[in-house]
């Protein structure tokens, strides 16, 4: 599997979030995107999952354009996960989990198979979240909620992962438990992966590939060692750092913006 | 390894169906009840037998024959009516994804009573027939949805935003509505005001006949339609991603919710706050997913509005005043504090 983009546009009404976006996605890696507030991260996956449209560009899936795809086909391959969700009317966490399965049913099916059911037990199980399936989702703890919310998208089954910010609210521990997961997930399907993500740290450690955008652009591409470089840092967030080398493993040390803030 | 999904699944699964027929048999047994009480009181085992002959097709005979068919369509248009309103409640608070949603609430009760009686003015000819007091009624409700959230986004597009929006619709076209049925009345001398509170007592077996078909159809549509719901709940690009595309799920259940709200407004008027409740009561026992609550819903609203008739009717026999009671005063007093309740409980949060 194969994720090419050409020459993405995205435009919200007057303001452009993405400019002549280019991008190649192979499977079994890790791509993780990075840059400051408001480059355009989020959006990029948004337009991959089909939540909005390009005014101009296309996303190819194995050489068939995305907008080929019916929102039926695309359910059963992709899976994008924010930390948006709707929980004004009070759903229990099993009931938003057995959603999930809805992509592979037919629409009138009334019983969820065994197959179905033991999907969501795995899952759980490995997420750890078993123990709340019975609870409300707006009686959870941010970082549970957020384990719910990738529990979701493995439950779908999907071959594309699109994570919005997965590490954003999850303490040290799962941190790397999920993004250990997520790593496994992806060599052993052969699937495709991509993170969004503003801790540094974590993607030296888990990326194949780094994309690094800045303004609604791609800057750079490359290998973890190939991006986490002071210039290049220094010239899209405008912060001065210093990268230290431990045990093989790149740490981005933030020293000071360029710019303070005035009072 | 031990399964926490499959006994839980189980577990849910037959709570549903042991509930499903609680409620079967409490709607049979207040029907029951509903059939023998009025000015003359029946025997229930007389009632029942009544219509286990009337079944299979035999004669019954005597006063029980009289009464009971009377009775039959006020019992059956109470159920119908009661289950169409829960129903259109919950399909409200769903594509609103707003607890406090419901048809009167939101104003689409006044705007299609004043589509109605603008109709009986305009065009008294054609509303002999129930297809058009339906059809007009219809466009009467979608206009009043469509306002309420326009209106409500205008001011934000809260929860809270929508119900006021609502009573603002409800409050202009309540009154609207007062003055056409008022020349209504003049132009027909018949009393038309029953409407505005809504009434099953007037309703006859032609009627019921009719209802039930135009009730039935739309249950069934929206319960086939579960699994999107059930993704929209969580949002719209939840639901996108799910395969589902939510503006038409909001336009088609929309449509259907306006529709048993005007269906009921065109046999029986105005009865408020049973889409409210019903729905509530139905999620706290079944919860959320809507192949559940649809049909505990749909009993839930059959059985407070049989209940609230039955109040009506024990009222006029108690005070024995001139006529009865509209229905639709019962079913606010039950309902406006529980609304108030849910207001309390939305802005503590
Ligand atoms: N719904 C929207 N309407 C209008 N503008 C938007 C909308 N969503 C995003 N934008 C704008 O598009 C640009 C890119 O936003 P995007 O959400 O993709 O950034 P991001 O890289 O994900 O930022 P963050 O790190 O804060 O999540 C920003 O300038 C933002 O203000
Ligand atoms: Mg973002």
């Amino acid at each position: 599997m194969k994720i090419v983009i050409k020459g993405l546009e995205v435009w919200y009404d007057s303001i452009q979030a993405l400019r002549d976006a280019s991008l190649e996605i192979n499977e079994g890696e890790l791509t993780f995107i990075i840059g400051p507030n408001g480059a355009g991260k989020s959006t990029l996956l948004k337009t991959i999952a089909l939540i909005i449209k390009p005014k101009v560009g296309v996303i190819y899936i194995d050489g068939k354009a995305l907008s080929k795809f019916s929102l039926k086909e695309l359910s059963k391959i992709l899976a994008y996960v924010d930390y948006q969700i709707s929980k004004s009317l009070p759903s229990t966490v099993f009931e938003f989990l057995l959603t999930a399965r809805y992509p592979h049913q037919n629409m009138l099916t009334f019983s969820m198979s065994q197959e179905d059911l033991e999907i969501v037990d795995k899952i759980s199980k490995q997420l750890n979240i078993s123990h709340l399936l019975d609870r409300k989702l707006d009686q959870l703890s941010s970082g549970e909620l957020q384990r719910v919310l990738i529990a979701r998208a493995f439950i779908q089954g999907s071959k594309v992962l699109l994570l919005d910010e997965p590490s954003a609210f999850l303490d040290l521990k799962y941190k790397l438990e999920i993004l250990d997961l997520v790593k496994k997930f992806t060599k052993i399907n052969r699937s495709i992966c991509i993170i969004a993500i503003h801790d540094l740290y974590l993607a030296s450690l888990y990326a194949d590939k780094v994309v690094i955008m800045s303004n609604g652009e791609i800057v750079a591409v490359g290998r973890p060692r190939e991006i986490f470089r002071e210039d290049l840092l220094e010239k899209v967030y405008g912060v001065k750092t210093h990268i230290l080398d431990i045990n093989g493993r790149i740490a981005v040390i933030p020293l000071e913006p360029l710019n303070k803030m005035e009072l | 390894m031990i399964s926490m999904a499959i006994p839980l699944y189980e577990r849910r699964l037959k709570r549903f169906f042991y509930l499903l027929i609680l409620f079967i048999i409490l709607v049979f047994i207040v029907s029951i009840s509903s059939l023998s009480i009025g000015p003359a009181m029946l025997d229930p085992i007389k009632v029942l037998q009544a219509l286990a002959f009337k079944l299979l097709g035999r004669d019954v005979g005597g006063l029980i024959d009289v009464v009971a068919k009377l009775r039959l369509a006020r019992t059956l248009a109470s159920i119908f009516c009661g289950a169409s309103l829960a129903l259109a409640g919950l399909l409200m608070q769903t594509i609103t994804r707003n607890p406090l949603a419901d048809p009167y609430i939101f104003g689409l009760s006044s705007t299609a009573l004043t589509a109605l009686a603008l109709g009986i003015i305009l065009a008294p000819d054609l509303m002999i027939q129930r297809v058009y007091v339906v059809t007009i009624s219809f466009i009467g409700a979608m206009i009043g949805f469509t306002l309420t959230l326009l209106l409500s986004k205008l001011g934000g597009g809260s929860d809270i935003a929508m119900v006021l929006a609502g009573i603002a619709v409800a409050s202009l076209f309540g009154g609207v509505s007062h003055i056409l049925l008022y020349i209504v009345q003049s132009m027909t001398k018949v009393p038309y005001m029953y409407l505005l509170m809504g009434t099953v007592s007037t309703t006859l077996w032609g009627d019921v006949q009719l209802l039930i078909p135009l009730i039935i159809v739309p249950i069934t549509l929206s319960l086939a339609l579960f699994k999107p719901l059930n993704a929209y709940l969580y949002g719209d690009e939840f639901a996108k991603q799910l395969g589902f595309n939510p503006a038409s799920i909001r336009i088609f259940t929309a449509s259907i919710s306006a529709f048993l709200t005007a269906t009921t407004i065109a046999f029986i008027g105005v009865v408020g706050f049973i889409g409210l409740v019903a729905p509530h009561i139905a999620r706290f026992f079944v919860g959320i997913d809507h192949k559940f609550s649809i049909p505990t819903t749909i009993f839930i609203g059959a059985l407070l509005t049989l209940i609230a008739d039955i109040i009506v009717k024990a009222i006029s026999i108690f005070i024995g005043g001139l006529g009865e009671l509209p229905l639709g005063v019962v079913t606010a007093v039950i309902g406006a504090p529980f609304l108030s309740y849910l207001v309390i409980k939305r802005m503590r949060r």
